[in-house]
C-alpha cells in the first residue's frame, strides 16, 4: 500500500501516459481530424522503435542521429501504407491495417538477425553490454536530472516526454484551424463534397497519414529510450486499442483531448493496481492483469454505448458514426 | 459558331452490362443556361458524374474549354472550373456555413500546411480576402445571419443555397446543377431559380442543369437537351423541343 | 510433397471457410465486423476441453456442448450488447468498437478462468491416417469431414430454406426486408445461433488440428478469417467459403520449395495478408463481391 504513496511509481506511469499521448496523438490526427480507420498504427511505434535501435546498435550511429531518422522511416511507412490501401473501402482500409502490424510483428519476431527476434533488443547488444541508444539516453538523463533539480531520472524524462506531448499537441491544435485544417475537417465529413470544391483528398489524406505515422514513430523513440530493451511483443494490437479507447476517451476530433484521454486512462490502468477491497482481493497480482484489461474492455463497450463523445466532446458535434 | 465550353461525343458508361449512357453527345455554349431532361433512368446524373469526373466513362470524349477532360479526376476539373452541386445538398454539417464557402475558395496557399509556416504574410492576406468574397456571397444568397451557425442547421432549402454559395466561390466557368429544386418548398424556389439566372446574367457563369420543375426548364434556359435510354434525342430552344415528337414519345413511352 | 501441402492447405482452408463463413453471416444481416469472433471461436475450444478433459466426456459429445455453449453465448450478447447498440443508432465505427471491447472482456476472462498454460483434446496424436502420398492426423481427418459437411449443411440451408432465404434477403437489404414484413428479429436470432455454431466448430477443429493451443490463438486465426472473407467478398456467404479455402491452399502452397525456395513457414500468416493485400489491389471488391452500396 505504500507504494501508492509513492512518486517513482507515479512517475513512471506519467512517463507512460505521456508516451501513449503521443502515440494517440496521431491517431487522433488520423481518425479524429481525416477519418482514417487505422487499426494497425502500433506498428509505426514499433517502425520507430526499432529502427532507432538497429542504427544505433547495428550501424553504430549516434542516437540523436537516429531517432529523427526513425521518425522519418515511420513517416515513410505510413505513406507506403496510404499510397497502396487508402483506395479501398473504410472497413477493407481497417482490416488491412491490422493485417499490415501483423506483418510487422511478424517479421520482427522472425528476423533474429535484424531485429534480436522474439526476445527482443536485448538480442542485439552484446552480452553484459546496455544498449548504446540506451547509454546515449541515460547520460542525456543525468544531464537534465542535473539542469531541471529534480530527484531522478525518471521525473526528469517525465518532464520531457510531457514537454514533447504537448508541444505536439498544440501544433495539432494549430494546424487543425488552418484552411489546410478546414480542407482535412472536410473530407473527413463528406469526401465527394471536398472532391466537388477541387480538393485532392487522396493527397490529404496521405499527408495525415504521413503526420500521424510520424507522430507513432515520436513515441516509438521515446518508447525505446525509456524501456531500454522492447520486444515485439511489446507492439501487439492491444496497443492499437489502447490509443483507440484515449482518443473516444478524450473526445474524437479535438485535440487538447488527447492528453486528457491518456491521463484518464493511465491513472485508470495504473490505479487499479491498487484496488484493495472485494472483488479484487479474491485475486492475486498475476490475475489482477487480467482483470484490468477486462475493466478496459468494458470501459470501450461502456464509453460507445453511453458517452461516445468522450469526457470533452460535445453532443452535437458526435464523430463517432 | 465557337467552339462549346463543354464538349460530350458519344460517351458511354455501363453498369453490369447494363448501359446508363449509351453514346450520349451534346455541347453547352459559354454564358448560356442548358437543361438536361428526360424521364427517370435516362442517364442524365450518370452523365453528370461522367463530365464531374465522379465516374469514368468507358468511351467517348469529354471536353471542357477546349481540353480533355475524360480522364482527369474529380478534384482536377473541378480546380479547370467545372464544378458540380449533387441532388442532396452536401452540406458540411460540422462545419459553420461561413467555413463551408470559405472551403471552396481556389488558390488559398494556407491549404498546403508548410504555408501556414514559411509564407504567413502571404496565406494570411489570402485568408482575408477569402473572408471577404465569402460574405459577399453569403449576402448574395441571404444566408449572412446565419454565418456562424452550423450548417446542420439549415433547411433543406437554404442547403441549396449555400451549395450555389460555394459553386459561386470557387469562381467556375461551368456549373453542373444536380436537381436544384428537388426537395426544395414552392416557396423558396422562385429564389433558388433567381440565384440561377443571376449566375449566368451576372457572374458569368454557365449554367447546365438536370431538372424536372418544366416551369424552371422552359423558362429560364437558352436551350433544352432531352435524354431518353442513355442518349441524347432531342437538344433546342425551348419551343423546338416541346414540339419535337421523339421527345413526347420518349415521355409518353416511359409513362405507359 | 505437393499434395500433402495442398492436402493440408484444404485443411486450413476448410477451417478458414466455417468461421469466414459465420463472419461473412454476421456482416451481411447485422452490419458488424466482428472483431471478437476469434474470441468466441477460443470460448467454444475452451468449453470443448473442459467438457473433454476436466469432465472426461466423449469427444463428440464435448464438441455438441461447446457448441451448444458458443451459440448461448452468441444469443445473450444480443439483449444485452447489440440490441442497445443498434437501438442508438450505433454506425459501423461503434459496432466495430465495441466488438473489440467485447474481445478483450472475452479472452482475458478466459485467461482468468483457465489460465495461461497450453490445453490440448484427449486425442492420439500419433494416429496417422494415409491416403497414397498423404498423411493426415487423426485430428485432420475430422477437421476436414466435419467442415465439409457443416458448409455443405449451411449452403443447401442458405440456398433452400425459406429461412435461408429470407436471410439473404434481410442480408442484401435490411430496411426493405422489414417493410415486407420480415421477422427481422428471428432472422437476427438465427444469425446468432448459426454464427456461434460456427464459431465453436471452427475453433474445436482448429485446436484439433494445432494439438496444443492457449486463449491467444481464436485471434491469431481471426485475422486469415477476415482475410478470407474480405478476399471472398463481404457480405457474401459463398464468397467467404471460397475465399477460406483458396487462403488456406495458398499459405500452405507457399512453403514449397518448388515455389523458388518456398516461404519460410513461420511466415505462413504473413502470406495470408500479402495475398489479401495483392488481391484487393487489384480487385477493390473481393474475388465474388460486389461494390459497396452506399
Amino acid at each position: 500500500m505504500s507504494v501508492l504513496a509513492s512518486g517513482e511509481f507515479w512517475a513512471f506511469v506519467g512517463v507512460v501516459a505521456g508516451i501513449y499521448t503521443i502515440l494517440a496523438l496521431g491517431l487522433q490526427v488520423e481518425f479524429g481530424f481525416a477519418g482514417l480507420l487505422n487499426f494497425g498504427h502500433v506498428a509505426f511505434m514499433a517502425i520507430g522503435a526499432y529502427t532507432m535501435a538497429i542504427l544505433v546498435v547495428k550501424a553504430g550511429l549516434s542516437t540523436w542521429l537516429a531517432a529523427p531518422i526513425a521518425i522519418l522511416a515511420a513517416a515513410v511507412a505510413g505513406v507506403l501504407l496510404g499510397v497502396t490501401t487508402l483506395r479501398l473501402r473504410a472497413d477493407y482500409f481497417a482490416i488491412v491495417t491490422i493485417a499490415f502490424s501483423e506483418i510487422v510483428r511478424y517479421v520482427a519476431t522472425n528476423e533474429d538477425g535484424l531485429t534480436g527476434g522474439s526476445q527482443g533488443t536485448i538480442n542485439l547488444a552484446k552480452t553484459g553490454e546496455a544498449a548504446d541508444y540506451n547509454v546515449e539516453w541515460q547520460r542525456f538523463e543525468d544531464w537534465l536530472q542535473g539542469i531541471l533539480h529534480v530527484g531522478s531520472n525518471d521525473v526528469a524524462m517525465l518532464v520531457l516526454v510531457w514537454a514533447c506531448a504537448l508541444s505536439a499537441t498544440a501544433l495539432v491544435w494549430l494546424a487543425i484551424r488552418t484552411p489546410w485544417g478546414r480542407v482535412l475537417r472536410a473530407i473527413r465529413e463528406d469526401e465527394d463534397a471536398a472532391r466537388s470544391l477541387g480538393k485532392n483528398a487522396f493527397g490529404y489524406k496521405l499527408q495525415a497519414l504521413a503526420i500521424g505515422s510520424a507522430l507513432a514513430g515520436v513515441a516509438g523513440v521515446f518508447y525505446a529510450w525509456q524501456f531500454a530493451f522492447f520486444s515485439p511483443g511489446d507492439f501487439a494490437p492491444l496497443l492499437t486499442f489502447f490509443a483507440w479507447m484515449i482518443v473516444i476517451l478524450g473526445g474524437v476530433g479535438r485535440a487538447w483531448a488527447v492528453p486528457v484521454g491518456a491521463l484518464v486512462f493511465g491513472v485508470l490502468f495504473a490505479g487499479t493496481r491498487f484496488f484493495d477491497f472485494v472483488p479484487f482481493t479474491w485475486f492475486d497480482s498475476a490475475e489482477r492483469a487480467y482483470l484490468r484489461l477486462i475493466l478496459i474492455g468494458l470501459v470501450i463497450i461502456g464509453l460507445v454505448l453511453f458517452r461516445p463523445q468522450g469526457i470533452l466532446g460535445r453532443r452535437e458535434e458526435l464523430v463517432l458514426e | 459558331m465557337s467552339p462549346a465550353l463543354l464538349e460530350v461525343r458519344d460517351v458511354v458508361r455501363a453498369f453490369d452490362g447494363v448501359r446508363a449512357v449509351d453514346g450520349a453527345s451534346l455541347d453547352v455554349h459559354e454564358g448560356s443556361i442548358t437543361s438536361l431532361i428526360g424521364p427517370n433512368g435516362a442517364g442524365k446524373s450518370t452523365l453528370f458524374d461522367l463530365v464531374s469526373g465522379f465516374r469514368r466513362a468507358d468511351s467517348g470524349t469529354i471536353a471542357f474549354g477546349g481540353h480533355r477532360i475524360d480522364r482527369l479526376p474529380a478534384y482536377r476539373i473541378a480546380q479547370q472550373g467545372l464544378v458540380r452541386t449533387f441532388q442532396t445538398a452536401r452540406a458540411l454539417t460540422r462545419m459553420t456555413v461561413l467555413e463551408n464557402v470559405l472551403l471552396a475558395a481556389p488558390a488559398q496557399p494556407g491549404e498546403q500546411l508548410h504555408r501556414n509556416v514559411l509564407r504567413r504574410a502571404a496565406t494570411r492576406r489570402r485568408e482575408r480576402e477569402v473572408r471577404a468574397r465569402a460574405h459577399e456571397l453569403l449576402e448574395l444568397v441571404r444566408l449572412s445571419r446565419h454565418a456562424e451557425e452550423q450548417a446542420g442547421t439549415l433547411s433543406g432549402g437554404q442547403r441549396k443555397l449555400l451549395d450555389f454559395a460555394r459553386a459561386l466561390m470557387t469562381a467556375p466557368r461551368l456549373v453542373l446543377l444536380d436537381e436544384p429544386m428537388a426537395g426544395v418548398s414552392p416557396a423558396l424556389r422562385g429564389e433558388l431559380l433567381e440565384q440561377v439566372v443571376s449566375m449566368r446574367d451576372e457572374h458569368g457563369v454557365t449554367v447546365l442543369l438536370v431538372e424536372h420543375d418544366l416551369e424552371v426548364v422552359m423558362g429560364a434556359s437558352d436551350r433544352v437537351v432531352v435524354m431518353s435510354d442513355g442518349a441524347v434525342i432531342a437538344a433546342g430552344t425551348p419551343a423546338q423541343v416541346q414540339d419535337d415528337a421523339r421527345v413526347i414519345d420518349a415521355y409518353l413511352g416511359v409513362a405507359t | 510433397m505437393f499434395l500433402q501441402l495442398l492436402a493440408n492447405g484444404l485443411v486450413t482452408g476448410a477451417i478458414y471457410a466455417l468461421a469466414a463463413v459465420g463472419v461473412s453471416l454476421i456482416y451481411g444481416i447485422l452490419r458488424l465486423v466482428h472483431f471478437a469472433y476469434g474470441d468466441v471461436m477460443t470460448f467454444g475450444a475452451y468449453v470443448g476441453v473442459l467438457c473433454n478433459m476436466t469432465l472426461g466426456l466423449d469427444l463428440a459429445l464435448s464438441v455438441v456442448l461447446a457448441m451448444l455453449a458458443t451459440a448461448a453465448l452468441s444469443v445473450v450478447l444480443e439483449p444485452v450488447l447489440w440490441m442497445p447498440l443498434r437501438r442508438r443508432r450505433a454506425g459501423f465505427m461503434s459496432l466495430f468498437l465495441a466488438s473489440i471491447g467485447l474481445a478483450l472482456v472475452l479472452r482475458q476472462a478466459i485467461f482468468l478462468a483457465a489460465g495461461p498454460q497450453p490445453r490440448s483434446f484427449d486425442v492420439d496424436p500419433f494416429k496417422v491416417h494415409t491416403l497414397g502420398s498423404v498423411r493426415l492426423s487423426g485430428a485432420q481427418a475430422i477437421a476436414i469431414v466435419i467442415a465439409v459437411v457443416v458448409i455443405v449443411l449451411v449452403g443447401l440451408m442458405l440456398g433452400l430454406t425459406s429461412i435461408g432465404r429470407t436471410m439473404r434477403a434481410v442480408s442484401d437489404d435490411r430496411a426493405l426486408a422489414a417493410i415486407a414484413g420480415v421477422d427481422t428479429g428471428r432472422v437476427v436470432l438465427l444469425t446468432w445461433v448459426v454464427a456461434g455454431l460456427l464459431a465453436a466448430l471452427a475453433g474445436v477443429l482448429a485446436a484439433l488440428v494445432q494439438s496444443s493451443f492457449d486463449p491467444n490463438f481464436g485471434f491469431a486465426l481471426l485475422l486469415p478469417v477476415f482475410a478470407a472473407v474480405v478476399l471472398g467478398g463481404i457480405g457474401s456467404a459463398y464468397g467467404a467459403l471460397a475465399g477460406g479455402l483458396v487462403l488456406g491452399v495458398a499459405t500452405e502452397l507457399s512453403t514449397w520449395e518448388s515455389l523458388g525456395g518456398g516461404v519460410d513457414p513461420v511466415y505462413k500468416p504473413v502470406v495470408a495478408f500479402a495475398v489479401l493485400i495483392l488481391v484487393l489491389l487489384l480487385r477493390p471488391n473481393g474475388l465474388l463481391g460486389r461494390a459497396q452500396v452506399a
